[in-house]
C-alpha cells in the first residue's frame, strides 16, 4: 500500500478532478439524516456525514433493475445491457467498503459472477473516509471498522490533513495531478495512530462485545428470545432495505400497456417479507415474524460466515434506527451477554 | 382472516383470453365516489393500448349500454352497502370468469365502511323516519365477504397502471404474488425521513405495500388507504406509537378509516 498526505483544503479539489470525468456520488443532507446522491459540485458534500438512512448498494444492486425485456407476440426476448456512468463514491465509510467487499464475494467472486453487477462494480471507484462512531455503531465487534481493500482511496482525517491510502493507479493519477500529495511524516504517522485510538475509544461500550457470536447463534437456536424479538416484527423490511449487505431479490415480469412488450426485471426482496419462503402450492415455510427475524439473524451472524468466513452484519447500525420494532443486532448481542451473566449469578 | 391477497388461484395461474374472440369485460360499480373509474380514464397517454386489448361491453361512465348476459371478466368498484348490491355482485360473480375489485371502498369496504361500527343503530340517530331512498341497507363491507375475488387493485384512488397490471394479469394468466408486507421498506428505499421520528402518526407500519410510499413522497404520512395487511401487527404497532411518542388512540382511530370492517381490527385489542 501507498501512503501520501494532503491537506484538508485540498478535497474539494480532489472531488472536483473526479467530476471532470465521472459522475460523483456523496453524502448530502436530505431531511432529518443523510443520502448518497449525485452531486453537482463538492459544496454539498457533507463530510462529517453521520450515516446515511439507506446504504451505497443501490449505485450496486438497485432496487429495481431490468434483465432483459421480450416481445409477448413473437415470444422472443433482448438482452438488457444498461448503460452505467463511470462513478466515484466518494466518502464511504469503513463499514461501507466492508460491505461492497461482501456483496462483491457473492455476485462478482463466485463461479457464476452476476453480469448485471459486475458492470456496475466495474465502472465504480471508491474513496473511503474515516468517521467516528455514532451510538448506534458496532462495526468494531465485526472487525469492519478498517477497509484492508475494496477501495481506490480511503482518506484519514488526521486533523486538517489526510493520510491517503492508494490503492489504485486511476485514483493515484488523479490525486497526483489534483492535489499536491507529499510523503507522510513521523508527525502524520504518529497522528494517525492518535486517531485510530481515539475512534477505537469512541464506540458505545453499552453494546456488548460477545466472542463466538456464531456458535452462540446455534447453541440458543431454540430460545424463547426469538419468539419475543421476532413477535414484534413487523413485517416490513424497512431493515433490508437499508442494509448494506442484504442482496436478496425477486424476479418480475410486467407487459407494457398494450401487452405487446414486457420486461422482466428484479426488485430488492427480503426474507423479513411475508411471503419470502412461499413456493409453489402456497406453502410457506417461514409464515411467522419469529421464524423470519431469527433466519435473518441467523444469516448475518452465522451462514454467511460458515461459506466466506466474515460475518455478514457490517454494525454499520442503519437497521437500529430504521426498524421501528427496535429489532436489531445489538439486541441479540444484549441477549448473549445476559445468557452470560445469569450463568455468573 | 386469509394469509395473503386474492392472486388468481382460482383461475390456476392461466388467463381468461380466448384466441378466437375478444375477452368481454365489464365496469360495475357499487358504493364509491367513481374516482377509481376516473383514474382508469386519466391514462390518457395509454387508454386506447389498454381498451384494445378487449372488448368494452359495459361502463356507465361512458355509456348507458345495459349491461349484456354474458362477458368474461368483471371490474368492480365500490363497497357493497345494500341488499340489491349484494344480489348483483353475486350474479357478476356467477357470470364472470375472473372478477376484479378495485380501490379501497372495494376491497376494504373503505370510506363507506367507515360507517360499520353500530351501523344499524346510527340511522335512527340522524332521522325520525330512517328513508328508504338507498334500497334495503346493510352493515357496508368489501366484495370479497361476499364473494371470491380474483384479483384486487388497493388504494383510494386506485394507480391506473397497477389496474392495467391487474387487467393484464386475468386476460394473460400470471402466478405474480401481491406482496403482503407493510410499507415502511418503500420510505428506506426512497430515503425519506420517518414521520415517527417526529412524533406523527404514519400508517405505513401495518399498511401493505405497493404504492410505493406515493403519500410519504409528497412529504404526507400514509393514510393507509391500501387496508392493513394480513400480516399486519397491530399490538407491535401500537408500541412503536408508544416507543416514538405518537398517540395509540391516534393510531386505533386512524385504523377506522379503511378498516372498519376488518376482522383484525376487533382481535387482540
Amino acid at each position: 500500500m501507498l501512503y501520501r498526505v494532503i491537506d484538508a483544503e485540498e478535497r474539494d479539489a480532489l472531488v472536483s478532478a473526479f467530476m471532470q470525468e465521472y459522475e460523483v456520488v456523496a453524502p448530502v443532507k436530505r431531511g432529518r439524516g443523510y443520502v448518497f446522491d449525485v452531486i453537482e459540485s463538492p459544496d454539498e458534500i457533507a463530510y462529517d456525514y453521520s450515516t446515511t438512512t439507506a446504504s451505497l448498494k443501490k449505485y450496486l444492486l438497485p432496487p429495481r433493475e431490468t434483465l432483459m425485456t421480450f416481445n409477448a407476440v413473437d415470444n422472443c426476448i433482448t438482452e438488457h445491457a444498461e448503460c452505467i456512468p463511470p462513478r466515484v463514491i466518494f466518502g464511504a465509510h469503513a463499514c461501507d467498503i466492508n460491505a461492497i467487499n461482501r456483496l462483491d464475494q457473492v455476485f462478482r467472486d463466485g463461479r457464476y459472477p452476476d453480469p448485471y453487477y459486475t458492470a456496475r462494480r466495474e465502472a465504480t471507484l471508491v474513496v473511503g473516509m474515516s468517521c467516528m462512531p455514532t451510538d448506534d455503531c458496532f462495526c468494531h465487534l465485526w472487525d469492519a471498522d478498517e477497509a484492508r481493500f475494496g477501495y481506490d482511496l480511503f482518506l484519514h482525517d488526521i486533523g486538517g490533513r489526510y493520510l491517503v491510502s492508494i490503492s489504485s493507479v486511476e485514483a493515484a493519477n488523479i490525486l497526483e495531478a489534483a492535489c499536491n500529495p507529499r510523503v507522510a511524516t513521523d508527525e502524520d504517522r504518529s497522528d494517525f495512530r492518535q486517531a485510530t485510538r481515539t475512534r477505537q475509544l469512541s464506540f458505545n461500550q453499552n453494546i456488548p462485545d460477545i466472542q463466538d457470536v456464531a456458535m452462540l447463534m446455534d447453541a440458543f437456536h431454540k430460545d424463547e428470545f426469538w419468539d419475543e424479538l421476532g413477535g414484534r416484527c413487523l413485517s416490513c423490511s424497512a431493515c433490508a432495505a437499508v442494509c448494506p449487505t442484504c442482496f436478496c431479490f425477486d424476479l418480475q415480469d410486467r407487459l407494457s400497456p398494450d401487452g405487446t412488450q414486457g420486461e422482466r426485471y428484479r426488485v430488492w426482496d427480503a426474507c423479513t417479507s411475508p411471503q419470502f419462503a412461499e413456493v409453489a402450492g402456497g406453502h410457506n415455510f417461514r409464515p411467522d415474524g419469529r421464524e423470519r427475524v431469527r433466519h435473518r439473524m441467523y444469516h448475518k451472524l452465522n451462514g454467511f460466515l460458515a461459506n466466506y468466513d466474515r460475518m455478514l452484519c457490517v454494525g454499520c447500525g442503519r437497521c437500529v434506527s430504521a426498524c421501528k420494532a427496535d429489532i436489531n443486532p445489538i439486541r441479540v448481542l444484549e441477549f448473549f451477554e445476559e445468557k452470560g451473566s445469569e450463568h455468573d449469578a | 382472516m386469509s394469509e395473503t391477497y386474492p392472486q388468481g388461484r382460482r383461475l390456476n395461474g392461466k388467463g381468461v383470453r380466448d384466441r378466437n374472440r375478444p375477452v368481454r369485460v365489464v365496469i360495475a360499480s357499487f358504493a364509491s365516489c367513481f374516482g377509481c373509474q376516473l383514474q382508469i380514464t386519466n391514462m390518457e397517454q395509454h387508454l386506447m393500448d389498454v381498451l384494445g386489448q378487449f372488448e368494452l361491453c359495459y361502463w356507465q361512465l361512458t355509456s348507458s349500454d345495459p349491461m349484456p348476459e354474458s362477458f368474461d371478466v368483471a371490474v368492480v368498484e365500490g363497497a357493497v352497502t345494500t341488499e340489491e348490491a349484494e344480489k348483483q355482485l353475486r350474479e357478476l360473480r356467477e357470470r364472470a370468469k375472473a372478477l376484479i375489485a378495485i380501490g379501497a371502498c372495494a376491497t376494504t369496504a373503505g370510506i363507506p365502511g367507515m360507517a360499520a361500527k353500530g351501523f344499524y343503530e346510527h340511522p335512527g340517530s340522524v332521522y325520525e323516519h330512517v328513508p328508504q331512498a338507498c334500497g334495503a341497507m346493510i352493515s357496508p363491507r368489501p366484495l370479497s365477504a361476499i364473494v371470491d375475488v380474483d384479483f384486487e387493485v388497493r388504494c383510494c384512488p386506485v394507480d391506473p397502471y397497477d389496474f392495467t397490471i391487474m387487467l393484464q394479469r386475468a386476460l394473460y394468466g400470471s402466478n405474480k404474488l401481491a406482496t403482503t408486507r407493510m410499507l415502511c421498506s418503500d420510505c428506506k428505499r426512497n430515503e425519506t425521513s420517518c414521520f415517527f421520528g417526529e412524533g406523527q402518526l404514519c400508517m405505513g407500519l401495518v399498511t401493505s405495500a405497493g404504492c410505493g410510499a406515493r403519500c410519504v413522497n409528497l412529504g404526507r404520512p400514509c393514510q393507509g388507504c391500501a387496508g392493513i395487511s394480513p400480516h399486519a401487527n397491530l399490538a407491535s404497532a401500537r408500541k412503536s406509537c408508544e416507543r416514538y411518542g405518537v398517540s395509540v388512540s391516534d393510531f386505533d382511530e386512524k385504523l377506522e378509516m379503511f378498516n372498519q370492517t376488518n376482522q383484525a381490527m376487533h382481535e387482540a385489542e
